[in-house]
């Protein structure tokens, strides 16, 4: 083959190669595009199912709450307003609820405390039929009974691996805390207070509680989580003093 | 690109779609059962504003789905990766800053989450990081080198592999 015959064959070949780095660019430029639009069309039904899984449905509020969410313990007069976020199921709940059961009785005794308890349902489905059944036993049954089984659900607080107690073990445990167990059995069976569960975990969520327990005075976080019970008792008490005294000096 | 990276690269990039892709799967597939959770995972931040936290807390667990599919399958590998690595890094930003303001918050990023109820979940801040990191790094790699073998991408790609001598063993 002569220099000349060379030559432009590489021409061809180089001519050709680039044709085929061209066609690439355009299929590359086709398969992003697709890709694009693949992940938003998937995306855009996507949260169209999700966001209508997420609906409360009816939120039916049980009677006997404060603003919706909260179940009040001691005088409405009380000086100093305690707000306690709590699932049944977690143990550090349960472990602060040993610690300072007798801080909160004594306060609430001599009148200076008002604990307005703020359930809240995020951690399984045991939080959640927990907070059911005492929605049915707050509505039928009244706060005191409610109280009551608040404290019997996390003394009998079951391991967060299971097994966990059916409703029937609820409503028998609401029954032990005064209310009439076979109309409990109802509510749950109705499913009479889903939405309101989980419209009060949404409203715990929206208040930036981000674990539980947590603990307001007065409107402002009290940092329980990580202390000793005497470091802990400590800090309550001091902080419902002078939350009290404030009250008393402008009130 | 040296010829040694393209070569391990076909395989190594193989194994980076897989691991990445595969975390994806999981963790949007445990994010799905309870989109409510999945919301208050991405309120917990504080990050976002109000009105838009619904909506990333719906989408968030499909998007990461997709990508994942998308990069087992190798099909629209680099814009898989690139949507892979911008969400590593804004995941990466969340958990530094939760960490930094002193969050005590479940990453969710398994599933779950959002809020704890444990008081040692910040020790879990730093592996959350590392493991993001090393997932952001492996997106990287794929977005710039989307080449890799068994990959739908193959079937339209004119020149799978450049070197004819290996043109059969990794159509």
């Amino acid at each position: 083959m002569s220099k000349k015959g060379r030559d432009s064959s590489r021409r061809v070949k180089e001519m050709q190669a680039a044709q085929r780095r061209a066609e690439q660019r355009r299929r590359n430029l086709i398969v992003g595009g697709v890709a694009v639009a693949v992940i938003a069309v998937i995306v855009g039904i996507g949260i169209a199912v999700q966001s209508s899984r997420d609906e409360a449905g009816t939120v039916l509020v049980p009677t006997g709450t404060v603003d919706k969410f909260g179940i009040p313990r001691g005088d409405t007069s009380a000086p100093v307003t305690m707000d306690l976020y709590e699932d049944f199921q977690c143990p550090v709940c349960k472990m602060y609820e040993g610690y300072l059961a007798d801080t909160y009785t004594k306060n609430i005794d001599a009148g200076t405390l008002r604990i307005v308890y703020r359930p809240m349902a995020f951690l399984n489905d045991y939080s959640s039929r927990a907070l059911e059944t005492a929605a049915c036993v707050l509505s039928q049954d009244g706060s005191a009974a409610y109280l009551k089984l608040h404290d019997l659900l996390f003394q009998n607080q079951p391991s967060e691996q299971g097994p966990w107690p059916s409703d029937a073990d609820l409503a028998d445990l609401a029954a032990q805390a005064g209310a009439s167990g076979s109309a409990v059995a109802d509510c749950q069976a109705a499913d009479t207070y889903k939405g309101w569960v989980k419209a009060a975990t949404d409203a715990a969520s929206k208040a930036h509680v981000v674990g539980t327990p947590t603990m307001f005075i007065d409107g402002k976080e009290v940092a329980i989580v990580g202390k000793n019970q005497q470091d802990a008792i400590d800090l309550v008490q001091q902080t419902i003093d002078t939350a009290a005294a404030g009250a008393s000096s402008t009130g | 690109m040296t010829e040694r990276w393209a070569a391990f690269w076909r395989w190594g990039g193989l194994v980076a779609r897989l691991v990445v892709g595969g975390v994806w799967i999981v963790a949007g597939w445990l994010k799905l059962p309870d989109p409510a959770e999945s919301v208050r995972a991405v309120r917990a931040y504080d990050l976002l504003p109000e009105a838009i936290v619904p909506t990333v807390g719906h989408g968030l667990p499909i998007l990461e789905i997709i990508i994942g599919v998308m990069l087992v399958a190798g099909a629209g590998t680099r814009v898989a990766a690139a949507v892979s690595f911008l969400l590593q890094v804004a995941f990466i930003i969340g958990i530094a800053s939760a960490w930094a303001r002193g969050l005590k918050i479940d990453c969710g990023c398994f599933g779950g989450g959002g809020a704890s109820a444990s008081a040692s979940v910040t020790d879990q801040y730093p592996w959350d990081i590392a493991r993001d990191t090393g997932l952001a790094a492996l997106s990287l790699l794929l977005f710039l080198f989307p080449r890799t073998a068994l990959s739908a991408d193959r079937l339209w790609t004119l020149d799978p592999d450049p070197d004819p001598d290996h043109d059969e063993e990794f159509v």
